[in-house]
């Protein structure tokens, strides 16, 4: 119960707002710019979800899909900011979520986007946060540690679902040679005739998948934990062409981002009395010496 | 400091949130979205079986050689067409991929005819060594 609450740097907070907040645009229109698309698909090819049935959410459409889109940008740039951070934040969430109700009811769902999701849920749940500020707080704590949890199950719940779809020997199969076939780059192709390393590396990522826990250790352990990840999944992008990019924003939870914040605003100061709106002429400065 | 209250409900939701998604995972299906089992690459292939994937390949009016035509000009992703291969191969269906091209790039030239094709690639001992292919389903204007 204490480890849940145990105080974690505010400055984070303010960090993965802006970092997150702005990110969407990039998502939404650059990276995973086919979401938008659905919105001409006949409505004979979609597969509303569970939570959409539930909800009853509306099919989409041309004018809703847009309406969503132009609302989640909207509100997505000016949450970036850091004004109204509980009603901004929240507004974010919900609308990405419906995004992504949008993106997953047309026969496939992908899994690089729970952790993402609890973290536009837990941002709002922080009251206003400074960039670069390091007092720890319990509500900053909590929301960090339900994003550092959601990335762990992420890749412990991967390793269970290699058992429960692909069975034990999961990792003797050719799955990693299904992906280079249908997906592979000039990278990964030669891979294609060294089985036994494929193998391995199915053995490795069954490996890391059950150590994530260990993200929570913190220390040197968590350090070099996420430096392999952020390896893991750049080699991926080269190898296979996937990213799982929201997933690597909530991965950055785990990052000291308060101080570089911190090293970025000391940086900028000088600039800002020379150049800023409240600018001093350097005689004024000399006087005050 | 957050209160008592605060700390409970926190602590409940936190609590709530990973039960669901560890039921998703063990129990769930796709379905069960944002707490569906986390499966990307979850499948074992088989390394004496075969890796398939699916293509569209077309005959643009006016033109006689059929071309291999790109997923995203019909507002799906490929592994979103091969989800819905049921659907899509009942007699009929491919119509609606023709509808969503003519809607979303309306600026390319207009399908004469569409081929729903699946590329399997035959392996031995995990390595390739043949490759077939089987027409799954086919629309003419």
């Amino acid at each position: 119960m204490k480890w849940l609450f145990a105080p974690q740097p505010r400055g984070r907070i303010a960090a993965l707002r802006t970092i997150a907040y702005l990110f969407i645009p990039v998502d939404v229109l650059l990276t995973t710019s086919w979401v938008a698309k659905h919105a001409d698909v006949p409505g004979s090819l979609y597969r509303p979800l569970y939570v959409g049935r539930l909800l009853h959410l509306p099919a989409p459409g041309p004018v809703s899909v847009r309406l969503v889109m132009a609302l989640l940008l909207g509100c997505a740039f000016a949450a970036a900011t850091g004004r109204l951070p509980r009603l901004l934040g929240a507004a974010v969430a919900v609308l990405y979520a419906w995004w992504m109700v949008v993106a997953m009811s047309y026969g496939k769902v992908d899994h690089d986007r729970f952790a993402f999701l609890v973290l536009l849920a837990v941002l709002p749940t922080v009251g206003p946060a400074r960039q670069g500020d390091g007092t720890e707080d319990e509500s900053s704590g909590w929301a960090l540690r339900c994003i550092q949890l959601a990335v762990v199950a992420t890749y412990f719940l991967a390793a269970v679902a290699k058992f429960r779809f692909g069975g034990f020997d999961w990792a003797t199969g050719a799955t990693l040679s299904r992906a280079i076939l249908r997906r592979g780059t000039f990278a990964s192709r030669p891979l294609l005739s060294v089985r036994w390393l494929l193998v391995a590396m199915q053995f490795a990522m069954i490996g890391f998948e059950l150590a994530s826990p260990l993200l929570l250790r913190g220390g040197r352990v968590t350090k070099r934990f996420v430096l392999f990840l952020y390896a893991f999944h750049a080699a991926s992008f080269v190898g296979i062409g996937i990213v799982f990019l929201p997933h690597l924003v909530a991965l950055l939870a785990f990052v000291p981002l308060e101080r570089g914040a911190a090293i970025v605003a000391a940086r900028l100061r000088p600039w800002r009395r020379t150049f800023g709106p409240f600018a001093q002429s350097p005689a004024a400065v000399h006087n005050r010496s | 400091m957050l209160t008592a209250a605060g700390r409970r409900v926190r602590a409940a939701i936190a609590v709530v949130v990973l039960v669901l998604a560890a039921a998703g995972t063990l129990w769930g299906q796709d379905d069960h979205f944002p707490f569906a089992p986390f499966r990307m690459f979850a499948t074992r292939t088989s390394p004496q079986g075969e890796v398939s994937v699916v293509q569209l390949r077309g005959q643009l009016a006016g033109s006689e050689p059929e071309v291999t035509l790109s997923m995203g000009s019909f507002g799906l992703r490929r592994a979103e067409v091969e989800g819905q291969l049921d659907r899509l191969t009942r007699p009929g269906r491919l119509g609606a991929l023709v509808q969503a091209r003519e809607a979303i790039r309306g600026d390319l030239p207009r399908l004469a005819a569409l081929r729903l094709v699946q590329v399997r690639y035959v392996l031995r001992d995990g390595r390739q060594v043949g490759q077939r292919e089987v027409t799954l389903a086919q629309w003419r204007r």
